[in-house]
């Protein structure tokens, strides 16, 4: 599961009102609690070999749209500009542009996304620290998926 | 014959036009050049770039190795754009009527005769373009793949007037409006409508039937189940 589905998911608890959601797809069981100040999202999976929990995402308080992930204030986030595939690293085998825990500087390239074969590089607009990466290498994006969370510095 | 980079200066009044005798990539050294329509242009190249850092056979003397600079609004067809400038200046120029695959490789005969590549840096298009000009042959890992204009018509082409046709090709493509783009790229190429494809999504390959574009001119295809995909990024290629 992914988190544009993921997104989906929390998307459809906001518009029904429902206030706890459990889904199963496979080894991955979503567990969306809506609370008064934030939503909690924990996806876990049955997988041995997997951490327990893969993704811890919280979104603000309903009715804020977007859910994007922001869990403490003053974090930014960097999404995608347009429709393509995120890389996370300029040619395939090469270590990802950036990991959670680095510093950046504006211009930093954080990633590319390729729409048709062209190359966007996405920069960084502020200093501060990666905390949490929120895409795959190879995964389709949408135009305005949060791809990174940027603590200012 | 030693390239002469006056010839399209003087077709180009105005324009900025580098010419290297042997560069790594043009790309790289477009990234620092800023003027609207700059022109790097290498005679080879060490670092020749494709998709994705993939390396592209730049052999001294007998291609066009080039990095037009554009400010330009990026819309996600002017890389398709940018193709059918190539593939119409190519035609006008030599007669070879080249393929076009999806979203801008030409091909002729089923192998590449140019490859395009188009990066957006710091609000500007760096548009990357490599043409087998007057190779005679290629080396062993390529010959399959690989062609030149030279060996699909049996002759050699000055590379100075072919680059001039192209760059007034891309200026010509570049003020279409997108569904005019769209209509000439679904006329131009065999890619788009029924041909059998395997492409690479999300870490799967997926074989099927090309059924199309869709309005921004992401390439439709209908999978062996049934499914019907977007592709947005290239990668794709005939299969079995």
């Amino acid at each position: 599961m992914n988190i544009p589905e993921i997104k989906e998911l929390i998307q459809a608890l906001i518009d029904s009102g429902v206030a706890e959601l459990e889904v199963q797809r496979g080894e991955n069981r979503v567990r969306i609690v809506r609370g008064g100040a934030v939503q909690e999202v924990v996806v876990t999976t049955a997988s041995a070999a997997a951490a327990p929990v893969q993704h811890v995402v919280s979104a603000p308080a309903v009715p804020a749209a977007p859910p994007a992930p922001k869990a403490e204030e003053g974090l930014q986030t960097v999404k995608s500009p347009i429709v393509g595939t995120y890389y996370a690293a300029p040619s395939p085998g090469a270590s990802d542009f950036v990991n959670v825990g680095d510093s950046v500087k504006p211009g930093k390239v954080l990633c590319i996304v390729e729409s048709m074969k062209l190359m966007n590089e996405i920069e960084c607009e502020v200093s501060g620290t990666i905390i949490a990466k929120h895409v795959e290498n190879g995964q389709p994006v949408e135009y305005g998926t949060t791809l990174f969370t940027v603590r200012p510095s | 014959m030693p390239f002469n980079p006056d010839l399209v200066r003087a077709a180009f009044p105005g324009r900025r036009v580098d010419f290297y005798k042997e560069t790594g990539s043009t790309m790289t050294l477009a990234a620092k050049v800023h003027e609207d329509g700059a022109v790097i242009i290498a005679d080879s190249q060490t670092g020749g770039i494709g998709r994705y850092n993939r390396p592209w056979h730049s052999a001294p003397s007998d291609g066009l190795y080039f990095t037009v600079v554009l400010r330009t609004t990026p819309l996600p067809v002017l890389t398709m754009a940018i193709g059918l400038a190539v593939q119409e200046a190519i035609a006008r120029y030599t007669g070879l009527h080249c393929d076009i695959r999806w979203p801008n490789d030409l091909l002729a005969n089923g192998k590449k005769c140019c490859g395009i590549l188009t990066q957006l840096h710091e609000e500007r298009v760096l548009a990357g373009i490599g043409i087998n000009v007057n190779h005679e042959s290629f080396p062993f890992e390529l010959d399959a793949i690989a062609t030149s204009l030279r060996v699909e018509t049996g002759r050699t082409w000055p590379r100075e007037a072919l680059l001039i046709e192209v760059l007034n090709s891309i200026e010509a493509f570049l003020r279409l409006p997108q569904d005019a783009v769209l209509a000439a790229f679904t006329q131009q190429s065999s890619y788009v409508r029924g041909r059998r494809v395997a492409v690479e999504l999300n870490g799967t390959e997926v074989r099927g039937i090309t059924a199309g574009l869709d309005a921004n001119g992401y390439l439709l295809l209908d999978d062996d189940n049934g499914r019907r995909h977007t592709i947005l990024a290239g990668g794709v290629r005939p299969c079995s």
